[in-house]
């Protein structure tokens, strides 16, 4: 019976022409633009080479960790090179900066490194952000040698390889290095955040498929669900068989959108493809949920809740940010509880901390949000559906 | 009955006046899905719809879609989806609404193959001239309340309607209808498009007094012909002729 019902809800699903176009073409139609909009506008946006200076002292000799760590992001074979580095005296620093010839320059004075800049702009925030990060770092590193020589010592081992162990923590440093390149690139992905935005908006529309399938079950919804009212068949069996092949359906049109985005447009979703799927799969869940919830709470035609999903959809993403970045980032800052409930902005700041984070905490925050958002609209929906009473016969 | 009453759903079936079909499944799946609700062994449900799909006559139309479907032919897949289980009691909600003669000829036959096979079927129609032709037994409901009940005879009893004596008259003066109105067993006069009705509660002879009394007022007429009251009458003289809502 499970299969019966499964088969056939999974033909009407791939039948109907209109859920079609909204769950499955209007995310590539969209994607399609996105990628021809954003890609030129990062392109434009892409960061120039700065032009810095360093100023050669005592203090720079002794602190070879700053020197390399600014070398390294002013590699020319490097694509992820920040920096045309200078090194120079303050004097020749000082006159390179008044004839515009660097955005700004960096004295190491008492382990304090100092940044000089003419006026505030993009490069001048750069330079600074990137030399703190430099600094914070260095410091990190010497903490961990100092106590990594510690543990030599008390070990009694007196003769440490001092040059080994800071060539162990420099390897720390390369990587956080790394770290530091991503996060400038990543501050500028505008094309990345689109489609996160856009996986996030296929999940929901997930929901009309839920939708549409739980109104073929629903007496007072559809012809259809009268005739079905009258088979000797338990409504939630009815209606889990019909939900699971409306899931799968979802499943086939992220696929398609997952190839399109990667094979088509080339969108690089990073080493983190599997976690970027898992939370696919889950914000469908929320989404198909949300769908069985608007269908059985809301009391309107099947064309009004449809309409209704796809505002609140469309209202969710804007929220996360479809729309503008900026928008996240106000929700966050002025009504963070407006974001925790938003199944859209759950989804996109799973993908946001993919891509942000080393750590995997806030990504599994997210997930686990995302399942008890769909555990609490199933059991509101069952509670909307056992209430619902018909005409005996 | 309530919602978990399997068993005796199983013996149900029910043809809304709605047509109730899937528009994204072909005439044989909207027949397997439902019947499918119902029977569980394939092969046994291949041979019920089969069954259905030769009840109602609609062999040549398997593969086609409910949109590429005639108003009488989607009303006989909308029986074929609610009888294809072989139910032992079928409720019929107006199958035959606006749909062609040669399709409500098709399904009358139908529900009669139905009847024939042993199943009780309910059914609810405003076209009297079906339920002569279907129903051994009728109820006739007004506003929500049973006003009569019986085989179409017993009904027509009830309605004190002996007999209906048409006349087609080119011209009747008042006087002769007002002296017809008073006739023996004479219930109801109506001339109107130059035909003249009139209803007998009562009587053998009517239709012989008639043609005597036009024969002595010197009226000639064209046709003139006898019949049983219909039940359509009936429902008319029970329910009274104002038009409702």
């Amino acid at each position: 019976m499970f299969i019966h019902i499964f088969k056939y809800a999974f033909k009407t699903l791939f039948r109907d022409k209109m859920l079609i176009f909204w769950t499955f073409a209007f995310p590539i139609i969209l994607g399609t633009f996105f990628n021809m909009a954003f890609s030129n506008i990062e392109n434009s946006e892409k960061m120039d080479i700065i032009n810095i200076a360093i100023v050669e002292n005592e203090d720079l000799k002794s602190n070879e960790f700053i020197k390399e760590a600014f070398d390294n992001l002013s590699d020319k074979e490097n694509e992820d090179s920040l920096f045309e580095t200078k090194y120079t005296t303050k004097e020749e620093a000082n006159t390179l900066l008044q004839d515009d010839k660097i955005s700004g320059y960096i004295i190491l004075e008492d382990d304090k490194a100092n940044v000089v800049i003419k006026s505030n702009g993009t490069n001048e925030t750069v330079i600074k952000y990137v030399t703190e990060e430099i600094l914070q770092t260095g410091k990190i590193v010497d903490e961990i040698a100092k106590k990594k020589i510690e543990e030599e010592i008390v070990s009694g081992n007196y003769q440490v390889d001092y040059e080994k162990i800071y060539e162990e923590v420099s390897k720390i440093v390369e990587k956080d290095d790394t770290k530091l390149k991503n996060i400038s690139n990543s501050n500028l992905s505008y094309t990345m955040i689109e489609f996160y935005t856009l996986i996030a908006m296929t999940c929901l529309y997930g929901g009309i498929l839920s939708m549409v399938v739980v109104n073929h079950n629903m007496a007072n919804m559809e012809s259809v669900g009268k005739r079905v009212a009258t088979a000797p068949l338990h409504k939630g069996k009815l209606i889990i068989s019909s939900l699971c092949a409306s899931y799968i359906t979802q499943i086939i049109g992220l696929v398609i959108l997952f190839a399109y985005t990667i094979f088509v447009l080339k969108v690089d979703y990073g080493t983190n493809l599997p976690l970027v799927i898992l939370l696919a799969l889950v914000g469908s869940l929320a989404g198909l949920s949300l769908g069985v919830a608007i269908a059985t709470l809301i009391k309107a035609n099947d064309k009004a809740k449809t309409g209704i999903l796809i505002a609140v959809t469309m209202f969710g993403c804007f929220l996360s940010g479809m729309m503008g970045i900026t928008m996240k980032y106000v929700i966050d800052k002025n009504v963070p509880i407006v974001n925790m409930l938003n199944p859209a902005s759950m989804i996109t700041d799973g993908f946001y901390a993919l891509y942000y984070y080393d750590t995997f905490n806030r990504y599994f925050f997210n997930i686990a949000s995302l399942l008890i958002f769909s555990v609490v609209m199933i059991l509101i929906s069952i509670g909307g559906l056992r209430r619902q009473k018909y005409d005996s016969i | 009955m309530k919602p978990d009453s399997y068993d005796i759903k199983q013996k149900l079936g029910v043809i809304f006046q709605d047509v109730a079909v899937f528009e994204e499944l072909t005439v044989y799946e909207n027949i397997d899905y439902f019947c499918g609700l119902y029977i569980k062994d394939k092969n046994t449900r291949k041979q019920y719809i089969e069954d259905a799909i030769q009840l109602v006559g609609l062999e040549e139309f398997k593969k086609f879609y409910p949109k590429q479907l005639s108003g009488g032919l989607l009303r006989r897949l909308n029986i074929a989806c609610g009888i294809a289980h072989k139910p032992q009691l079928i409720f019929l909600d107006e199958p035959t609404v606006a749909v062609d003669p040669q399709s409500r000829n098709n399904i009358l036959d139908g529900i009669q193959k139905l009847r024939d096979n042993g199943a009780t079927i309910v059914y609810t129609t405003h076209y009297m001239e079906e339920v002569e032709i279907i129903c051994d037994r009728i109820i006739i409901l007004d506003k929500g309340k049973i006003i009569a009940t019986g085989t179409s005879d017993e009904l027509k009893k009830k309605a004190k309607i002996e007999e209906k004596v048409t006349v087609e008259i080119n011209r009747l003066p008042e006087e002769i209808i007002e002296e017809v109105k008073k006739l023996d067993n004479v219930s109801e006069v109506q001339y109107k498009d130059n035909v003249l009705v009139i209803t007998y509660t009562a009587g053998k002879n009517n239709l012989g007094d008639l043609i005597e009394f036009l024969k002595q007022k010197q009226v000639n007429y064209n046709k003139i012909y006898s019949e049983r009251p219909t039940l359509n009458d009936v429902f008319l003289e029970l329910t009274g002729k104002e038009l409702r809502d």
